[in-house]
């Protein structure tokens, strides 16, 4: 797999209720995720020449506090080709979200974990195509986001099959 | 007094968790384990409220409204805490 794009904290957007903000711990910026309820940010881009095959995300995150449990997180991809009857002013065009296998956090707050995601639903994304992807920390799920107290997502991978 | 209402539980819990984050207190039971210790909290103190009222003095006792003999108990536990949560 190819790494495509690099995003980090602060290139993010928000959307206009139920945010993750951008925070700095340490001196590093983090995208914040909290505990109880899910919230989301977005990261844009346009899908590089040579785009081809599976498309991943893997995002590297450490825990506020949690030192045990999992952490659970589902991402979203809309793609816009040039010409599509998409009104991008006036609402958003996600595809079924994607879910990952919720890792369990590291033992030790403050300790760098990650996990990957497979953009099955990719909205049929293109070469060329204006894109966001928006992750979302699915912290209502009882079952597989155990982990207590924010979570701090320090950058996310977008890769292909290349 | 009954104790503290669903969504007021809720709402302590996630509190928590940010105040916990916060100051990086580690944290080594899952979500829901601390959503429990809340509620058993909750619970003792309901339980237990009018044994601390019986134990205040009077003219205090009778004197101080609920809400402040509540705020006492309150600044009594954060002082012994003090450099904890």
């Amino acid at each position: 797999m190819a790494t495509r794009a690099i995003f980090l904290p602060e290139s993010a957007s928000m959307p206009s209720a139920t945010f993750a903000p951008i925070t700095e711990v340490n001196a590093r910026k983090v995208i914040r995720f909290d505990a109880a309820t899910a919230w989301t940010c977005y990261w844009t881009g346009i899908a590089p020449v040579g785009l081809t095959g599976a498309l991943t995300v893997v995002g590297h995150y450490m825990m506020a506090s949690a030192t045990t449990g999992k952490v659970d997180f589902t991402v979203a991809v809309e793609a816009v080709t040039p010409g599509d009857s998409t009104d991008l002013d006036a609402g958003t065009s996600f595809a079924t979200v994607n879910t990952i296998t919720a890792p369990t956090v590291p033992g030790t707050a403050g300790y760098l974990g990650s996990f990957t995601c497979t953009l099955t639903n990719d909205d049929s994304m293109a070469a060329g195509d204006y894109f966001r992807i928006a992750l979302t920390r699915d912290a209502t799920d009882g079952t597989n986001d155990t982990a207590s107290g924010d979570c701090y997502v320090v950058a996310v991978e977008f890769k292909d099959a290349a | 007094m009954a104790v503290l209402a669903e969504g007021a539980r809720a709402t302590l819990w996630a509190d928590l968790m940010r105040r916990m984050s916060a100051i990086g207190e580690p944290v080594s039971i899952t979500k829901a384990e601390l959503r429990n210790v809340v509620n058993a909290a909750d619970d003792w103190v309901n339980a237990n409220a009018a044994s601390y009222n019986a134990a205040l003095p009077q003219p205090g006792r009778s004197a101080l409204s609920v809400a402040a003999k509540r705020a006492i108990l309150v600044f009594v536990i954060n002082k012994r805490n003090e450099d904890d949560l």
